[in-house]
C-alpha cells in the first residue's frame, strides 16, 4: 500500500511517498509554504516521479503548521509526532532530534521504541530558527544556503550577543562597519542559531544518539556549532528535510492498518 | 431549571463582569473588587458588600505601559488599564494582597492611577506555620474591617462574620462537589468548566450557590447530564488531563483543548480550584477562623511552601482523577509559578505522568503554537496507550 505525507511549513512544502510503510519511494520539496500551491506541487511531483496517479494512493497524512489546510488529507498529525516518527524511521534507536524549521525550532524526546515521549518548543519568536538565518543572510547579501559555506572559512567567531532577530541584525550591521570579516561573523550567527536551540534542548534534556531536522539542518555550521555546544555527535541525513513528511507518511500506514 | 439553562446563566455572568456590576449597583448593593489571589472575602461580605474577583481582561495594554515595565505579569497590568478605562467606576474600594512582586508593584500603580477607588491592601505574612503570623493577620484583618467601615460598610459584627463564613464554606464545598462530578462528565466543555469557574469571581456567592448546586444534583441524575453529545467526536476518546497554573479561561485556547479532545478532569489553578480547597473551621471565634483558613491554605505557588508539597500534591491529583496528563499553563512573567515548575514537572516525569507547560498571558492573539503543543501533547500520551 502506498502512503503519502505532506508537511505543509511556513516556507516550504514537503512530500514522501512511502511503499508498504518501509520502502521510501519518491520525496519532493517546493519553496512555497502555506497560502500557496507549493503542497499540490510536491504531491504532483510526488506521483510524477513514483508514476502513480492519485487513485493508487492509500492514504494521505497532512502536517506541519498548515495541516489544516490539506481538505485531501484523512488524518492531520502535529509536527512533533511526524519528526519524530520520521527521524526513528530513518535513524531507529534515535533520543533526541532537534527541529530547526523556517519560523520554530523544536526538541523531541524518545524512548527507546521511538515513541515521543517529551517536547518543547520555541518561543514564539524567530530566534534560533530558520527566520533568523535567513534575515542574516540577507544583511550579508548571502543566500542562506551559502551561510554554512562561508562559516566553514572563518579563522574566529565573531559572536552575537542579542537573541532578538530585530537587535541581532543592528548589531551585525554595527560588526560590518567595524570592519569585522564576514566569514568571522557568519560563524557567530550560526553559532547564535546553534546555543539558543541548545539551551531549548537542555530544558528537554539530551540523551544521544541526537538527530535534526529541518533546513536548518543541512547547515553544517549550525550543526557543528550545536554538536560543540552539546557535546554530543549529531546524526544528519541528506532527507533531514523530510521527516515531517516521511513521519506523516508512516502515520498514515500505521493508523490505516490499524483501522482496518 | 435544566443543566442546559444553568450553563447558560453561567456562560452569560463569566462573559459580561460588567453587566454583573452593573446589576449588582443597579439593585443598591455595594461592590468591593479583589485582585488576584486571595482576599478575606468572607469580612467583605458579613459588612454589606458584594465581593467581586478583579483578574484583568485579555485586552490590549495601553495606558498601563506607562506605569509598568515590560516584564511584569499582564493580569495585573490590565488591571491597571481596566482601571484607568474606569471599567470599575461604582465600585467601593480595590482590594490588592501583597502575595507576589507584581502585586506589591500593582498596589502602588494603582493608587497613582486609579485615584477615584480607594485601595485597601491586605499583607499576609510568609510563614504561616507559626503564631506570630496568625496575630499579623488578625491585625491586619482588622485593619481592613475598619477600613470597609469607613467606606461606608456596616460596623463588623461576628454573629454576621460567622454567617458568611458559613455561606463561603457551603460554596466552596459545592465548588469542590462539581469539580469531582464534572471529572464524570466529559459532555461539559473545557469552556463551560471555566464558566462555571469564572463566574463564581461576579456573581453573589448565595445565588452561584444555588445554581452550582442545581447543576450537581442535574448531572447526577443522568449520565449524559442531558447535555448533547459534543460535535467534535465521542466522549469516549476524550483524553482525561488535570491543569495547573494561575489562570486559563481565554475562550480560543479553552475552546482548542475542546477541539483537541481533552477532558479536564480536575484542576489546580488559582483562579478555580485553589479558592476553594480550604474551608474555614466552625465553631471558635469567626476571625480566628478566617485566619486559620488562611494559614492552612497550601500547594500554591504563591504561599510560601519550602518543601514545594504541590508537585507530589498535583501527582496525587492526577493519579486519583485517573488523569492521564498535566498541562502546566505558565502565566508569562509570573515569578511564584515560574519557581514551581521545575519541582513540578520533575515529579511528573518521575512519577511517569506526560507534562505540558504553555505560556499564556493575557495579551494572546496567536494560539497556533499553543494548539500544536496542545494536539502534539495528546498524540504523545495516545501513543503510550499503543
Ligand atoms: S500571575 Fe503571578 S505574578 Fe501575576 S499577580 Fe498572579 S501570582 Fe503575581
Amino acid at each position: 500500500m502506498y502512503s503519502l505525507g505532506i508537511d505543509i511549513g511556513s516556507t516550504t512544502s514537503k512530500g514522501a511517498l512511502l511503499a508498504d510503510g518501509n520502502r521510501i519511494v519518491a520525496t519532493a520539496l517546493r519553496n512555497a509554504g502555506i497560502g500557496t500551491d507549493g503542497p499540490e506541487e510536491v504531491v504532483k511531483e510526488l506521483l510524477r516521479a513514483s508514476d502513480l496517479d492519485e487513485g493508487q494512493i492509500g492514504v494521505t497524512v497532512s502536517t506541519g503548521y498548515g495541516r489544516t489546510l490539506y481538505p485531501e488529507a484523512h488524518y492531520r498529525v502535529s509536527e512533533l509526532t511526524c519528526h519524530a516518527l520520521g527521524a526513528h524511521f530513518i535513524f531507529p534507536g534515535i533520543r533526541t532530534l532537534i527541529d530547526i524549521g523556517g519560523q520554530d525550532a523544536k526538541v523531541i524526546s524518545l524512548d527507546g521504541a521511538g515513541r515521543m515521549s517529551n517536547f518543547q518548543m520555541n518561543d514564539k519568536c524567530a530566534a534560533g530558527t530558520g527566520r533568523f538565518l535567513d534575515v542574516m543572510a540577507g544583511i550579508l547579501q548571502l543566500r542562506a544556503g551559502d551561510l554554512a559555506g562561508e562559516a566553514a572559512l572563518a579563522e574566529s567567531i565573531c559572536p552575537i550577543s542579542s537573541t532578538c532577530t530585530v537587535f541581532a541584525e543592528s548589531e551585525v550591521i554595527s560588526h560590518l562597519a567595524q570592519g569585522v570579516n564576514r566569514k568571522d561573523l557568519v560563524a557567530g550567527i550560526c553559532e547564535s542559531v546553534a546555543t539558543r536551540t541548545g539551551s531549548l534542548a537542555k530544558r528537554v534534556g539530551v540523551t544521544p544518539p541526537l538527530a535534526m531536522s529541518g533546513g536548518v539542518a543541512l547547515n553544517e555550521g549550525v550543526r557543528g556549532a550545536l554538536s560543540r555546544y552539546l557535546g554530543v555527535e549529531i546524526l544528519f541525513s541528506p532527507l533531514a528535510q523530510f521527516f515531517g513528511g516521511l513521519g506523516a507518511a508512516l502515520y498514515g500506514y500505521q493508523t490505516y492498518n490499524k483501522e482496518n | 431549571m435544566t443543566n442546559q439553562e444553568i450553563l447558560s446563566v453561567l456562560a452569560e455572568a463569566a462573559g459580561n463582569p460588567k453587566k454583573q456590576l452593573h446589576h449588582h449597583l443597579s439593585q443598591g448593593r455595594k461592590v468591593v473588587a479583589l485582585a488576584p489571589v486571595y482576599a478575606p472575602e468572607e469580612l467583605i461580605h458579613s459588612q454589606g458588600f458584594v465581593p467581586m474577583g478583579a483578574w484583568g481582561a485579555d485586552l490590549e495594554l495601553q495606558e498601563a505601559k506607562a506605569f509598568f515595565p515590560a516584564f511584569i505579569c499582564s493580569i495585573t497590568q490590565s488591571i491597571v488599564e481596566l482601571g484607568i478605562r474606569g471599567a470599575y467606576e461604582g465600585i467601593h474600594a480595590m482590594v490588592i494582597p501583597t502575595l507576589c512582586d507584581s502585586l506589591k508593584v500593582l498596589t502602588q500603580n494603582w493608587k497613582h492611577a486609579v485615584p477615584s477607588i480607594p485601595l485597601i491592601v491586605t499583607s499576609y505574612p510568609q510563614n504561616r506555620g507559626i503564631p506570630a503570623a496568625q496575630d499579623y493577620l488578625k491585625s491586619g484583618f482588622v485593619q481592613i474591617s475598619e477600613k470597609l467601615e469607613e467606606l461606608g460598610g456596616t460596623p463588623f459584627s461576628e454573629e454576621a462574620l460567622a454567617k458568611s463564613i458559613d455561606l463561603y464554606n457551603r460554596h466552596r464545598k459545592a465548588m469542590r462537589e462539581l469539580s469531582s462530578t464534572l471529572g464524570k462528565h466529559p459532555r461539559i466543555s473545557a469552556r463551560q468548566r471555566s464558566d462555571i469557574f469564572k463566574s463564581a469571581h461576579f456573581m453573589r456567592k448565595e445565588d452561584h450557590l444555588e445554581l452550582v448546586e442545581g447543576l450537581i444534583e442535574g448531572l447526577s441524575d443522568q449520565e449524559s447530564g442531558g447535555l448533547p453529545h459534543r460535535k467534535e467526536d465521542g466522549p469516549a476518546s476524550r483524553t482525561r488531563v488535570i491543569t495547573t497554573g494561575i489562570l486559563a479561561d481565554h475562550p480560543r485556547l479553552l475552546n482548542i483543548l475542546d477541539e483537541t479532545g481533552f477532558h479536564l478532569v480536575a484542576d489546580d489553578l488559582a483562579h478555580e480550584s485553589r479558592q476553594y480547597r480550604t474551608d474555614a473551621p466552625t465553631g471558635g471565634a469567626p476571625l480566628d477562623a478566617l485566619v486559620e483558613r488562611f494559614c492552612k491554605q497550601q500547594h500554591c505557588s504563591v504561599l510560601f511552601d519550602p518543601g514545594k508539597g504541590r508537585a507530589s500534591y498535583l501527582a496525587d491529583l492526577a493519579t486519583r482523577e485517573n488523569a492521564r496528563g498535566v498541562i502546566y499553563f505558565m502565566t508569562k512573567f509570573c515569578d511564584p509559578e515560574e519557581f514551581d515548575l521545575v519541582p513540578v514537572k520533575r515529579n511528573c516525569d518521575a512519577a511517569g505522568i506526560p507534562f505540558l507547560s504553555i505560556e499564556v498571558d493575557r495579551q494572546m492573539s496567536n494560539f497556533s503554537q499553543a494548539r500544536t503543543a496542545l494536539e502534539t501533547f495528546k498524540e504523545m500520551i495516545e501513543q503510550r496507550r499503543m
